[in-house]
């Protein structure tokens, strides 16, 4: 098998995370402090040792703010990945590669918000924008006067097709609903920890956007993960067991679109996604397949999402996410447990920033839904404008 | 909050003032490649498929094909009141080249449905493309 470049080069070296809550009463700076000292720390390291920042383009956190508010003091590598929840796994990339190429040893790589008690993106970017709307690039005046302007009015057109061309059903939507539920039910810190989920309340959850349902919808969220990527081999001079990064990948979609979120409807086929192309990309670069893959976090802003990511990545064929979803294969001690800390539906939406810290914890046995044994652990980003992937791997 | 509160699509943006001017003629036309002929859209001004930057309006048929749908049942901004459904509809004339459009309440709707293109003049200056089932035989 081909060596890819960057296969297991640099690992997670610290994991860090703020509770989770509606209202955090704290700025989006101190919530990313906060989650940086707990991965800094982690790791058994000083802010000072930290030379490398890396963050999402849509945080108002920026690398200078962070660098001060920890009291960074020799920052040479800093770097922005998105859009939005595409970020996460393509900005442990650019620490890879940061890493790799000599730019920096130690970077944090961070995702802040005050998602519930400050900007909602749920109700999408121009929410607050007044007067005429669209133009430069954004192709928003194709949509938002249409009435079509959030993230979830957009999944459930690509849901409503997928359950037209396939026989997809409402109740596999809520099998996934439900696996993340209650994976939150072991977490205490998931902000659904202590609500339980069956299938009847799933069904009677009140209609958001047909056929998507208030259940089928993520959380929103204030609260910050942090990481710290470094090399594996200082990774293992550090305090904690190396998380290796097997592989990260990004991609997008044959028939790109300007713009954010909605203009993917206008792709010539808004069905298939960019997560078909990363995975492909992704599975090269590890050397293994999704048969390899023990316990995934996939990103999860719908259920839908988490549906057609199945297909995307190989766990099933084109059509039959709905069916693996049912199948119990991804609930607890089933053959791909998915999103064990309750995800962006269950646990907190930090954008796909959870995710990874989620998947470091099962390679470290610290997980509150642990797989037995995991060995590798499959790491989605959102999409569909764009996405990424990762797959971490214990150390042997 | 009625429709009045609605927020206006800009119109003058230099890659999709095209698209509104002809639907204040009460046509509906799209970007396209003048060299090759290749659908650019949504409007661009580059064709990515035979390098030419020499594109026009296209006048194409107000008709087309449900895509899919959704009716949204929570208000999400102002003008908006729920339930409305919003539909993506595929073009006759143009292959896999779609526009979004507004219905009020829970219409009956199939996927592959034939549309059709209405104008609906929103102010003096601008007229809003939209698309409702076609009726009767087909």
């Amino acid at each position: 098998m081909e060596q890819f470049g960057h296969r297991d080069q640099c690992a997670i070296a610290g994991i860090g995370a703020t509770d989770f809550s509606k209202s955090s009463g704290r700025s989006v700076l101190t919530l990313a402090t906060q989650a940086s000292l707990a991965a800094i720390a982690d790791a058994g390291l000083q802010p000072q040792d930290v030379d490398g920042i890396v963050r999402c383009d849509f945080d108002v956190v920026s690398h200078n703010d962070l660098a001060n508010s920890l009291g960074v003091t020799d920052l040479s590598y800093w770097g922005a990945c998105g859009p939005g929840g595409a970020a996460p796994a393509g900005m442990i990339g650019q620490a890879v590669g940061a890493i790799l190429s000599g730019q920096a040893s130690t970077i944090l790589v961070y995702r802040s918000m005050n998602g519930r008690s400050g900007f909602r993106l749920g109700k999408g970017r121009s929410q607050e924008l007044t007067g005429p709307i669209g133009g430069n690039g954004t192709y928003e005046e194709f949509f938002v006067p249409y009435g079509l302007a959030s993230p979830g009015q957009m999944w459930a057109l690509l849901a409503q097709r997928h359950m037209q061309s396939y026989g997809t059903t409402s109740e596999q939507l809520g099998h996934i609903a439900m696996a993340c539920r209650e994976a939150a039910n072991s977490n205490p810190g998931a902000q659904m920890a202590d609500r339980t989920m069956t299938m009847e309340d799933y069904l009677a959850s009140t209609m958001i956007s047909s056929p998507l349902r208030l259940f089928d919808y993520c959380l929103e969220t204030d609260g910050a993960c942090a990481v710290v990527v470094t090399s594996t081999e200082r990774a293992r001079d550090l305090a904690r067991p190396p998380v290796l990064i097997s592989a990260v990948a990004q991609g997008g979609s044959r028939d790109m679109q300007g713009g954010i979120s909605s203009p993917i409807l206008m792709r010539p086929d808004p069905m298939e996604l960019p997560s078909r192309r990363v995975a492909e990309t992704l599975y090269r670069r590890a050397g293994i397949g999704p048969s390899d893959i023990d316990v995934a976090q996939f990103y999860d802003c719908f259920t839908i999402t988490v549906l057609v990511q199945f297909e995307d990545y190989g766990f099933c064929d084109q059509g039959e996410g709905g069916a693996f979803a049912e199948s119990g294969a991804i609930r607890k001690g089933g053959s791909l447990p998915i999103n064990t800390s309750g995800g962006n539906l269950s646990d907190g939406y930090i954008h796909g920033m959870s995710h990874i810290v989620e998947g470091a914890r099962q390679m470290r046995d610290e997980s509150t839904s642990q797989v037995p044994g995991a060995e590798t652990c499959l790491v989605t980003s959102g999409l569909p404008i764009s996405s990424g992937a990762m797959i971490l791997r214990r150390d042997s | 909050m009625s429709a009045a509160d609605r927020p206006p699509p800009v119109t003058d943006d230099p890659d999709t003032s095209g698209f509104w001017e002809a639907a204040r003629r009460g046509e509906l036309a799209i970007r396209a490649c003048s060299d090759c002929a290749h659908v650019l859209h949504l409007p661009k001004g580059y064709c990515d498929a035979c390098g030419s930057w020499n594109t026009e309006w296209r006048v194409v048929a107000p008709t087309g094909t449900l895509y899919s749908w959704t009716t949204t049942e929570r208000e999400l901004r102002p003008g908006f009141e729920p339930p409305y459904t919003v539909v993506l509809v595929d073009l006759d004339d143009a292959p896999n080249t779609r526009l979004a459009g507004l219905l009020d309440g829970r219409p009956e709707l199939r996927i592959g449905m034939p549309m059709r293109m209405v104008f609906e003049p929103i102010d003096a200056d601008t007229v809003l493309p939209q698309w409702e089932p076609m009726r009767g035989p087909t």
